[in-house]
């Protein structure tokens, strides 16, 4: 029996198509993001208030106008529908406020119901022609009704004048169509602010020299400024310079504020890109896609910032859920209405400002002068969005961390 | 011991690795005894594990040695049965390319295998302890059906209770060197700082105890500094009243004669006299400091004697410094009787929960005791005769490794210096505690070859003075037939052939031993064509099956790709893991192998 | 070392500049009206009455009494439509001209940043909501009303920074080392709900339940160990958690201190309360103002030690698997050492760098939790500021003086990060 000569006794080899190394790295990324319960947790709760996001603007939420059943001849404390008030008179009902249904529905009881999504309300005008709107079930989650009416939530306090004030909502309706908000103003002022800071600081860590020198320094200028005080100067002073009134002049506010958010926002990412764009650089690989003649340009397109963007992905996740409360903060101090003028914002962070600052003058009012009536579900439902909102992207932020991480060893 | 129990069910849920008292009785699960030197255990190697008897000057005994790792991609099996002896005052070779598993035998023998690796099984004797004492019963293992991973279930508390056991052995009796010198140290502390730790820990007790000889015969009698200059002319200190700054008198001696020593500038010269001076002082540590002072004075040294004093002057401790040094004394002395009792407990196989909870709850006192103590801010300024006495045994072991100027390279930092001088600098620390063994993993790679003979000449003459066993892991041949004295080839996890290096060298039996030695260059046949060894080394994940090396051997039999070929002895010390060497019993006599090739004679 | 510190401090000038040039363009694009009652204060006496933006008569008045804004009867626009036709208001182009406010935008950049850098920013103005609220303030030179309020920030900020520095960092490093046990796991409930939970809430909820728990429903009145008179209270007590102390007789603002110790809102002699109150010999009231700052200084750090903690521990878990830490364990040291002596001391270079980042959002958060507790610092003086009318002196000045400490607290850092890092020395 011969031996065969040396190389040829291998064993055969099976021919594999191997797929793309990227996809391989997806997969197992995927797989270590799977095998952690709370980041798989938190990216259902984020999908869930994306789906709720989505579908709040097809969905018939008219927190903005309440149907309002205005009825003739009945007086306060009407016995008709029994209700004994409180009543708030309202000196007129502007239409961004409320839509009358002139023809009053047939029965007296309708009024008072309402669907899931609607605040019953009714408006009662006497014969001296003012109009009164009362609260139906304006001191504790209707529970009657349906689980999701929880009672109305006033912009305001629950003793202001209607008509100067904002609207009159349900605090569910609120809460989906602020989802809306909140979603769309995170991620755009992250969006903007990531890609902005990737590309200055793919920029000043690939060039390096005097152009790195002055982008850091500039990025210095922007990280040195608290966030709030800039946006709140920003929106005051460049707000002005807005003639436009009304509606779409509020929606040039709106973008005021977000581009007021990324100006201070870019430079966080800005840094971390450069750091990690410093170490890329030295990279073997980035050498040999030189060597192999591709152009700078090139090179720092599809080689060095794909392996730069992993922190960003991470930053990305948790300034997500900071925005909201950033806004919150803003509101807190008394800038809502500069913000957000005449376009109704239920935006979460500004809902829980707003609910803060009823709570505590209610309460001081309240519990001062009997017994404590709290309307705690103002502050609760908000507050729980603000914080599952939170906690989600963390948990998603930290589970990506956990995937990507190169150094934990698998 | 135990009756045949059923084996508990792993893959349970609810089956955790027992602990103590906490276990209900319900969820007890009684194992197997750990296995003991004495009893086989059936998970092991093929070959049956004989009796240990201790062979005299065998430091280090690794028998079947089996670590994995457990990867996302499968469970890579890194080391599959180990053995390795390394004598006393020897340097074992460790050979293999890359990735055949050497750093990872240094690193399973030093136990500093982390996630996701772990050790599975074995017995590792170091001067008779077992090191992988208890390794059983951290950690559990959990298949993951339909993927070939496995999910290892980590007992914490065991795994932090055998890194205590290790620490106590890591240093004095296992020391390690590694392959980036520039990585290797930490980069806020100086050299003279990171050096003191290993001192202190190790030898803490020669160099506190020097310390309160020397105070006391500072104080004491009154003859330790020979020196008329040493009038009494200092004033009684006036926080301690009644003690007074101990000025010994005596003829004119030494100390005029070191500085003219060191006035004619010669080294040796110096060296002698302040030796002579620091024994008369009673501490080691002394010289160094005087002769590094009075060095590069010159012709100026007479004037020097001031600072000569004062520096002897320096000795003396006060009554706070005093103190705080008994006190670590006492700690240093608890910690050692640590040390032994869990040398002991792998010694004997058997748990000494009880001495060692009575020595912890002493440490714990004195600990407290330490603290209060240093609370008022003491504590720094006690320890600055420590310090300094730490930082001129640091000078005087790095003048033992060579380098050029101790004084600069102990007060700098890890980044100022260059790998050749870090290395030593590693090598200075590893072996300032005289370990009985020494893991040198790829000491010399990162380093450039001029300075890779000054690092293996230095472990050379390092052994021979101190007498440890190196064991010396490498992929560069040179440098084992420079240095070894015997040497293990290691292929794909296993060892495969280990002898005597001459022997090695000159009779290599297994073919990838024999094609290693055939791929240096020679210079004497430049027109032969660089031979290599095909194929590349093995995936670990999934390794060949029966002999690891049979795709790439040019002497392949069907037998090889079936059964693992055990390590069979050939000649007196020369063993061989090869089916061409199997007995004849073994391989059916009509696939005897013919060699296609006589084999190469090795280089000379 | 020394070069190294002259370098960075070097370097900072360009970053302040560039800060203040942000804030002048903001500021330059204000109308003119606001930049005068912001840059030159109320008119003096006798003078024509100015830029008050509410009043706003047609009729040129030279005989009303300037800067009470009742009897304010003279004109703000810059030119009046009389019957004889559209005139010109002298004296408002006047203090255009002399503010150089009609100068060509690089001088007037430069002479505010001069001024910046000179600490003249501005007055304060007489008509804003913090005018009204605290008069002592008026007119007066936003530095100077700046320099009164900022101790108690600066006091809030140490207390906070401590309270972080002793929860964030030993909490990291035992999550990072004992990962996925209990500890690592409280630590990520702490990380995430700190992100979570906005600092108005938490300080309202904070202060709503201590004042439910604290508070019977009828009249409150406190003894406390200092002012054993004990005054009843209204229920501007809720707003300054947990005591009323320091005997304040009116609910004027700033209420906190005996007026013997103060004049107005400042302290003497030092200007920072809990130090000015040891010095008096009134250790409860320093007590007290400590109590006092306690709360908001958790809610504070508990907002910091969020992003913190987080960093901590990913530090201390890339240090953990570096080479000198297997060498240091390789020594023979204890465990414990290994990771608080050799890994203690590298993770907290990252920590330290990230606290300097993290300072401008710690800065930022001031506002909030100042104006939710009613401590008297900068920020509450911005929060009240920015309450329409608005007041663009202070919080232009604010702004400027922020941004200047939060750059001072990074040149600390890097300092501090030299100091700790010797590699970082050489340059």
């Amino acid at each position: 029996m011969t031996i065969p000569p040396s190389g040829a006794a291998k064993p055969p080899r099976a021919v594999v198509y191997r797929r793309h190394p990227r996809l391989d790295q997806a997969k197992r990324t995927w797989y270590f993001f799977r095998r952690n319960t709370l980041a798989l947790v938190g990216l259902g709760i984020l999908a869930g208030i994306g789906i709720i996001a989505a579908y709040s603007a097809t969905l018939p939420l008219p927190w903005t106008s309440i149907p309002v059943y205005c009825a003739t001849d009945y007086g306060p404390g009407d016995t008709q529908t029994g209700y004994p008030g409180p009543y708030v008179p309202v000196a007129s009902c502007p239409l961004t406020v409320c839509t009358y249904e002139t023809t009053p529905p047939p029965n007296a009881n309708e009024y008072c119901k309402g669907a899931w999504y609607k605040t019953p309300v009714v408006v009662y005008t006497n014969s001296s022609n003012t109009s009164y709107i009362s609260y139906a079930g304006a001191l504790g989650p209707t529970l009657t009704l349906s689980p999701f009416s929880v009672g109305p939530m006033p912009l305001g306090g629950l003793t202001t004048d209607l008509g100067a004030e904002t609207p009159l909502y349900n605090v569910a309706g609120a809460l989906a169509r602020g989802s809306d908000w909140s979603l769309m103003l995170s991620l755009s002022i992250v969006g903007f602010g990531a890609m902005t800071g990737l590309f200055v600081g793919a920029i000043a860590g690939f060039y390096g020299g005097i152009i790195d020198d002055v982008l850091m320094r500039l990025v210095d200028v922007f990280l040195s400024i608290p966030v709030i005080l800039f946006v709140i100067v920003m929106v005051t002073a460049l707000g002005q310079l807005i003639p436009v009134h009304g509606t779409s002049g509020a929606y040039l506010k709106l973008l005021l504020l977000i581009a007021g958010f990324v100006i201070i926002w870019w430079p966080f990412y800005a840094r971390l890109v450069r750091g990690q764009v410093l170490v890329v650089r030295e990279q073997k690989y980035v050498e040999a896609a030189r060597a192999s003649g591709a152009s700078k340009g090139r090179t720092l397109l599809r080689h060095i910032i794909p392996n730069s963007m992993y922190p960003i992905f991470i930053q990305f996740s948790l300034d997500v859920g900071t925005i909201p409360l950033l806004i919150g903060a803003l509101v807190f101090l008394g800038f809502g209405p500069e913000m957000f003028p005449a376009v109704p914002f239920p935006e979460w962070g500004a809902i829980t400002a707003l609910s803060v600052e009823d709570l505590t003058v209610d309460m001081l009012g309240s519990c001062y002068n009997g017994p404590c009536i709290i309307c705690w579900w103002q502050l609760l439902f908000p507050g729980l969005a603000l914080f599952f909102f939170g906690i989600s992207v963390n948990l998603l932020s930290d589970g990506i961390r956990d995937a990507l991480d190169p150094r934990l060893r698998r | 011991m135990t009756s045949a129990q059923s084996p508990p069910n792993y893959s349970s849920r609810r089956f955790r690795p027992s602990g103590g008292h906490r276990t209900r009785e319900a969820s007890r699960v009684r194992r197997p005894a750990p296995t003991t030197s004495a009893a086989p255990s059936a998970s092991s190697s093929e070959r049956p594990a004989p009796a240990y008897t201790p062979r005299k000057d065998v430091v280090l005994d690794v028998q079947d040695l089996k670590t994995y790792f457990f990867t996302y991609d499968g469970v890579l099996r890194a080391l599959e049965g180990i053995n390795l002896q390394a004598r006393a005052g020897e340097t074992t070779g460790v050979v293999g390319e890359t990735g055949c598993g050497k750093s990872v035998t240094a690193f399973s023998i030093a136990r500093l295998i982390g996630d996701p690796g772990r050790v599975m099984s074995g017995r590792i004797y170091l001067n008779g302890a077992n090191l992988l004492w208890g390794l059983e019963r951290e950690a559990r293992f959990k298949k993951i059906p339909g993927t070939g991973r496995v999910k290892v279930m980590r007992s914490f508390r065991r795994i932090r209770s055998a890194n205590e056991r290790m620490a106590a052995v890591r240093g004095r009796g296992v020391s390690m060197i590694f392959q980036e010198p520039g990585q290797a140290m930490n980069p806020v502390f100086s050299i003279a700082d990171q050096l003191g730790e290993a001192l202190l820990l190790h030898s803490g007790v020669e160099v506190v105890e020097g310390l309160l000889r020397a105070d006391a015969l500072a104080r004491g009698s009154g003859g330790g500094f020979s020196s008329t200059e040493f009038v009494p002319e200092a004033p009684e200190d006036p926080d301690h009243p009644g003690q007074v700054e101990v000025v010994p008198s005596g003829p004119l001696t030494d100390i005029d004669r070191m500085l003219q020593a060191a006035a004619s500038g010669s080294q040796t010269d110096l060296r002698a006299a302040t030796d002579v001076v620091a024994k008369e002082a009673g501490l080691a540590s002394l010289s160094p400091e005087l002769f590094y002072m009075l060095r590069d004075a010159g012709a100026q040294a007479l004037q020097r004697r001031e600072r000569v004093l004062r520096v002897l002057r320096r000795r003396q401790l006060t009554g706070m410094q005093q103190s705080s040094i008994r006190h670590q004394r006492r700690l240093i002395l608890l910690q050692r009787a640590l040390n032994d009792l869990y040398l002991k407990e792998m010694k004997l196989g058997k748990s000494q929960l009880a001495a060692r909870s009575r020595i912890a709850f002493r440490m714990r006192i004195e600990r407290m005791r330490h603290f209060y103590f240093g609370l008022w801010g003491i504590k720094r300024v006690a320890q600055r005769p420590i310090k300094n006495e730490l930082f001129w045994r640091t000078v005087v072991l790095l003048e033992g490794v060579r380098i050029a100027n101790p004084v600069q390279v102990a007060r700098g930092y890890p980044h100022e210096l260059s790998g050749g001088m870090l290395q030593r600098a590693m090598i200075a620390m590893a072996l300032s505690c005289e370990p009985a063994l020494l893991l040198a993993d790829e000491p010399t790679t990162a380093l450039d070859v001029t300075i890779q003979a000054q690092i293996l000449e230095l472990m050379r003459q390092l052994r021979d003075r101190v007498g440890t066993a190196i064991v010396l892991i490498t992929h560069d041949l040179g440098v084992v037939a420079e240095v070894c004295n015997r040497v293990n080839v290691m292929y794909a996890g296993l060892i495969i052939e280990s002898g005597p290096v001459h022997e090695l060298f000159r009779r290599p039996l297994h073919p990838y031993t024999q094609g290693l030695l055939a791929s240096i260059p020679r210079f004497d046949q430049p027109d032969k064509e660089l031979a290599s060894i095909p194929g590349s080394v093995p995936n670990l994940i999934h390794p060949p099956p029966g002999c690891r090396f049979h795709p790439r051997c040019p002497y392949a039999m069907p037998i090889c790709k079936e059964v693992r070929p055990l390590p069979q002895l050939e000649g007196e010390d020369h063993m061989v893991a090869c089916h061409l060497y199997t007995a004849p019993a073994a391989t059916p006599p009509e696939t005897a192998p013919a060699p296609s090739a006589p084999l190469p004679t090795a280089p000379a | 070392m020394l070069t190294y510190v002259i370098r960075r401090l070097l370097l900072i000038i360009p970053v302040l500049i560039g800060v203040v040039t942000i804030t002048f363009i903001l500021f330059a694009s204000l109308p003119i009206s606001e930049q005068l009652l912001a840059d030159i204060g109320p008119p003096g006496k006798g003078a024509p009455c100015g830029y008050n933006p509410s009043c706003t008569c047609s009729v040129l008045d030279p005989n009303s009494v300037n800067h009470v804004k009742d009897t304010c009867k003279c004109i703000d626009p810059p030119t009046v439509t009389t019957p004889q036709g559209i005139c010109r208001n002298p004296a408002y182009y006047a203090d255009i001209h002399k503010l150089g406010l009609d100068r060509p935008l690089p001088e007037q950049w430069a002479t505010f940043v001069y001024h910046a850098f000179v600490f003249q920013w501005g007055y304060v103005s007489n008509y804003s909501s913090i005018a009204s609220a605290e008069q002592t303030i008026a007119g007066k030179p936003v530095a100077t009303v700046l320099t009164w309020f900022l101790p108690y920030t600066i006091e809030l900020a140490l207390l906070s920074l401590a309270f972080i520095l002793v929860i964030a960092i030993p909490l990291g490093n035992a999550a990072a080392v004992n990962r996925n046990r209990p500890i690592d796991q409280i630590a990520r409930v702490m990380s995430f709900s700190g992100f979570a939970i906005p600092a108005f809430l938490l300080g309202s909820l904070l202060v709503t339940g201590v004042v439910l728990l604290l508070l019977p429903h009828t009249g409150i009145s406190v003894r406390t160990p200092w002012c054993p008179g004990g005054e009843a209270l209204d229920h501007e007590f809720t707003y300054s958690w947990p005591s009323n102390s320091a005997c304040y007789s009116n609910l004027v603002f700033p209420y906190s201190y005996p007026l013997w110790m103060k004049t107005g809102i400042q302290t003497s002699p030092t200007g920072f309360p809990t130090v000015d109150a040891v010095l008096h010999g009134q250790y409860w009231l320093a007590l007290d103002s400590v109590i006092r700052m306690l709360l908001p200084a958790l809610v504070i750090a508990y907002g910091t030690v969020a992003g913190l903690l987080r960093f901590v521990r990913n530090s201390m878990l890339e240090v953990m698997n570096l080479d000198y830490i297997r060498t240091a364990r390789a020594k023979g040291l204890p465990e414990k050492v290994v990771t608080s002596k050799h890994a203690g001391r590298n993770s907290l270079n990252v920590t330290i760098t990230v606290l300097g980042l993290t300072f401008a959002g710690f800065i930022g958060g001031f506002p909030v939790v100042e104006e939710v507790f009613h401590i008297n610092g900068v920020g509450e003086t911005i929060a009240l500021a920015v309450v329409q009318p608005l007041d663009y002196g202070i919080i232009f000045g604010s702004t400027i003086l922020f941004t200047f400490l939060i750059v001072a607290a990074n040149i600390i850092v890097d300092v501090l990060y030299a100091y700790l890092d010797p590699r970082v020395r050489l340059g």
